[in-house]
């Protein structure tokens, strides 16, 4: 998944621009530490939750979204993004709610005018937030965008601006946001001042996740057969290096372990279903593909660099509660545990 | 008004009557529940239904019945769920024909509304014998009805209520000796704009519900016509169709919008002889949906025909068969299914007061055996005197559901290798009776059962695929009580019911599977219901309540919803007239308490509301 990816953006785009806030001493909050895992819900029931772990005592808090706000959260959690002292909530039933990550408590929300929200990015005292948009009578999506909101809060959304269809993963650097539009194999960036389509990057692979090192972002792109990692060069917004890797059926659950390696999850689909947990190492122009795990209702993935331990989800078929499973580097396992329904991420803070 | 009947033997008296005599005076409708010994039946007629007119089949048996019944919002999908079942382990018949959709294998019932039908029984537990597919946990049985001899009658009834509610309904009907019609138009809608707290926003604000708007109309026409005194032609149709607006989940945002219509048709010839009866029965149903942009119809056409006689004192026999063209026409499929079933029925009573039954089917789809189904059930009046009786009632079976046509052809995802899902219950029950001044039957039933099989949709990379992988099992206690008597010149009448309804997986989907041993999602293990009512002269008032127990979101019982306690109210005046017109008066209140509830999980149901129905029948 995109979040342990997305906090290292986040990580990186706070030290690089140095915010206003960084160096205000808080007392830690109850979920300050540990790692989040996103329970994206099933659909047509809207239960989508947040647990909170803490990796040292094993400790598991369910439905922390719940229990310190007194409602359901009542969506599909598509997607958390951290940004500074602000949790976003992505659902993408049409809303985003914005916590503070410390305790929980809920700070505001984007709550109408969004259709099938995907992800968020800020920049400056903006939120950008990629949206499907509605589903025509085929259930395509031709009327796909991002949306501005004035206010890192939330608030009303003040601007569609049109992008390819089914835009997914958003990156912020310098005055741009930079869009994964997965339908058409494109890279859209928008000048966030403007609030326009600036540049158009064409892809022969579906762009899924960024993943920023230095002054290079990194594309994770995906075709049937293969896996393409483009790097775009951020300061002057062209593409780099291609790199290709034979990997058949790859999703777009990703995780960085920071390190130049990085655990895919693949899926056959159907009729097989075959999933599996790949590990990549690129070196140099070299690059290989390791299975570690395979099994069936692979959901999430995402990669504790404390423990260097990896994160499985198993969403087990939606009849219930899914289940996480801890893998070492080379893919033993170390633990599993239930989580909440269909798990489909993790945020490691 | 309305009461829970108890199936009673129906030993001492045979119902094929004097053939001549019966052809002439009656509409002739084989009972229900002839070969249904020892098994649980429970009717409404017309009179107990006149409450429940401009409501659907849903509301009726949520608020009235041990079924519950899971509502997806107000006016919306409705799905019922018999001793822990599944909705596609219901049978629904209207008018001997079996009318749940082939192709979703259940029914609505928040589209099968109460004013177009003049009868309805339902029967408990496993009866593949005598009823077949998918009568697992129990099957619902619908009937219109007309009379000979009653000349012109007609009327007109209207209702308006909280939320836009505005019902209008007119019938108008002729008999003669030997001939009789009736025709019954109808419109129902609601704009369904009843205030809730939305618990997908902050602060969870009062909302008004905006896209939940419901408009059916339909229409019933019923034609019995006596060709002379052995012979007897019925027919009828029913033509119903349902706009509404779907209302969104809390939290999402959506804007779909459903459109069913259905089309049913059932011809009967009955041939009566001196000690049997033909039965030539013929018909079809027709369903279309249309969800959003996306069409799914499918077109039923039955051909049926049975022998019911009476052998002898002690027996009697029917034979029958039942050949079935399914013709599915859906969004990403097309499909047929011919269907071939026979079965037979025996009854033996050795005296008036015991009797069995076994029943058998074995039904052929596509060229598949389903699993043959029989069927052995038995009563016994073993304490009766002038003023009371106690009856013992008990049965043991099989059922049956054939995958669906989703189930096997749904592309991508339909999975032709399902077997069907097979069911093994038993029930006991007994039945205490008391006549007198104070009234009762008093009857404990408890039941086990399992199925086998059972079909769910798991996903499957990004494909949802159905398997036949879990295996349930159910146990429960009913209780059905009734207590009628007079003070003065008040006639009073208690009904209550309790349910408890334990169902639990007994083999999950694979190791990681957390649902073995809990009960079943949305599955309360408590119901209850109870009405009071007065009646004095025309004037009648009643209050009931329904109370259902928690029960959870999935079946491994992380969530569970709240219980809830509804209470309804009504007032009726039905002595009034205007000439020669009467013109019946009611007033019911819904919701009485304003409790706020909700079936399933974040599903919003509407507070109090108010109704007013006022008719004129000539």
């Amino acid at each position: 998944m995109k979040l342990n990816q997305l906090f290292w953006a986040a990580a990186l785009v706070t030290v690089s621009f140095a915010c206003s806030d960084s160096g205000d001493e808080k007392p830690l909050g109850k979920y300050d530490n540990g790692i989040l895992i996103m329970n994206e819900g099933n659909f047509g029931t809207n239960d989508g939750e947040v647990y909170h772990l803490n990796p040292t005592t094993e400790e598991l808090l369910p439905n922390i979204f719940e229990a310190e706000n007194l409602r359901p959260f009542a969506g599909l959690l598509e997607d958390m993004i951290l940004e500074g002292d602000r949790l976003y909530l992505v659902a993408n039933t049409g809303k985003v709610e914005i916590v503070n990550p410390a305790d929980f408590k809920s700070l505001g929300a984007v709550a109408s005018e969004l259709d099938q929200p995907r992800s968020l990015a800020v920049n400056g005292t903006k939120l950008f937030i990629s949206d499907y948009g509605p589903y025509d009578d085929n259930y395509g999506t031709p009327d796909s965008y991002v949306a501005v909101v004035n206010g890192l809060d939330g608030g009303v959304v003040s601007k569609k601006i049109e992008v390819s269809n089914k835009p997914e993963a958003l990156f912020s650097y310098g005055n741009y946001i930079i869009v994964a539009g997965s339908e058409e194999n494109k890279i859209e960036i928008i000048d966030a001042a403007q609030e326009t389509v600036v540049t158009t990057l064409d892809l022969e692979a579906s762009p899924k996740q960024f993943h920023a090192e230095g002054n290079v972002l990194w594309v994770y792109s995906i075709t049937s057969d293969d896996v393409v990692f483009y790097t775009v060069n951020l300061n002057s917004l062209t593409l780099g290096n291609t790199y290709t890797i034979p990997l058949a059926d790859a999703t777009s659950r990703i995780a960085f372990d920071g390190d130049d390696e990085m655990y895919v999850l693949t899926s056959t689909g159907w009729p097989d279903y075959n999933d599996a947990v790949i590990n990549i190492d690129i070196e140099g122009s070299n690059a290989t593909a390791t299975e570690l795990m395979t099994g069936s209702g692979f959901y999430g993935i995402g990669y504790d660099h404390n423990s260097d331990q990896i994160y499985v989800a198993n969403s087990n078929g939606f009849q219930g509660n899914g289940t996480v499973t801890v893998l070492s580097e080379t893919g033993s396992v170390v633990r599993s545990f239930e989580v909440g329904r269909g798990p489909s991420g993790f945020l490691v803070y | 008004m309305f009461l829970l009947v108890w199936a009673f033997s129906f030993v001492a008296s045979s119902p094929i009557q004097d053939t001549v005599k019966l052809a002439e005076v009656e509409v002739y409708a084989p009972a229900l529940d002839r070969f249904a010994q020892g098994q649980k039946v429970i009717s409404w007629t017309k009179k107990d239904l006149e409450n429940y007119q401009g409501r659907s089949l849903g509301d009726l048996l949520q608020e009235q019945s041990p079924v519950f019944v899971r509502q997806y919002g107000a006016g919306m999908i409705a799905s019922p769920s018999f001793r822990g079942t599944s909705a596609g382990h219901t049978a629904v018949f209207w008018n001997g024909l079996p009318i749940n959709s082939p192709s979703l294998g259940q029914s609505d019932l928040s589209i099968l509304p109460v004013t177009a039908i003049d009868q309805i029984s339902l029967q408990f537990g496993n009866a593949g014998a005598l009823f077949g597919n998918e009568a697992i946990g129990g099957s619902v049985h619908l009937s219109t009805s007309t009379d000979f001899g009653k000349g012109f009658q007609a009327g007109i009834s209207q209702q308006f209520g909280s939320f836009g509610l505005f019902n209008t309904s007119a019938f108008a009907g002729f008999s003669s000796k030997n001939f009789s019609s009736k025709i019954k138009v109808y419109r129902e809608f609601s704009k369904n704009n009843f205030p809730y707290n939305d618990l997908g926003q902050i602060g969870t604000p009062e909302v008004k519900e905006d896209h939940a708007q419901f408009e059916q109309i339909g229409i019933v026409q019923d034609l019995v016509w006596n060709l002379n005194a052995n012979n007897q032609v019925k027919t009828a149709f029913w033509w119903n169709k349902t706009n509404r607006e779907v209302q969104p989940v809390m939290g999402s945002n959506t804007n779909d919008e459903q459109e069913d219509q259905a089309f049913r048709a059932a011809i009967d010839f009955f041939h009566f002889e001196e000690k049997s009866v033909w039965n030539l029965k013929t018909g079809f149903v027709k369903n279309e949906q249309l969800f959003n942009a996306s069409q799914n119809n499918s077109t039923q056409y039955f051909l049926a025909g049975d022998w019911d006689q009476k052998i002898s004192d002690k027996w009697t026999s029917k034979l029958g068969a039942r050949y079935t063209l399914t013709k599915g026409d859906l969004s990403t499929y097309q499909a047929d299914d011919e269907r071939i079933e026979l079965y037979q029925s025996t009854k033996f009573s050795a005296t008036d007061n015991f009797s069995f039954a076994l029943n058998l089917r074995q039904l052929v789809y596509s060229g598949t055996f389903a699993p043959f189904t029989p069927n052995l059930g038995m009563d016994w009046k073993f304490w009766n005197t002038n003023t009371q009786a106690l009856q013992l009632k008990t049965s043991l079976g099989k059922g049956f559901k054939v995958p669906t046509l989703n189930d096997r052809f749904w592309n991508p995802g339909g999975n032709p290798d399902l077997l069907p899902e097979e069911s093994l219950s038993g029930e006991i029950g007994l039945t205490w009776n008391k006549k007198g001044n104070l009234n009762w039957t008093q009857s404990l039933t408890y039941y086990k059962m399992s199925v086998d099989n059972w079909i769910i949709w798991l996903p499957k990379g990004s494909v949802w695929t159905p398997e036949n992988i879990k295996k349930v099992s159910n146990q429960g206690l009913e209780y059905q009580g009734s207590l009628d008597g007079a003070i003065g010149t008040w006639n009073w009448e208690l009904t209550t019911s309790y349910t408890y309804s334990k169902a639990v997986t007994t083999k999950g989907t694979d190791e990681n599977d957390q649902s073995v041993g809990k009960q079943l999602p949305y599955t309360p293990q408590h119901q209850a219901n109870a009405k009071v009512q007065i009646k004095k002269s025309g004037f009648t008032s009643f209050i009931a309540t329904n109370f259902v127990g928690e029960r959870s979101v999935t079946a491994d019982n992380p969530r569970l919803m709240p219980s809830f306690q509804l209470f309804n109210f009504g007032l009726g005046y039905d002595q009034l007239t205007v000439g020669k017109l009467q013109v019946p008066l009611s007033f019911q209140i819904n919701n009485m308490l304003d409790t706020d509830y909700q079936v399933l999980y974040l599903r919003a149901m509407p507070g109090r509301s108010y109704q007013f129905n006022l008719s004129i029948l000539l």
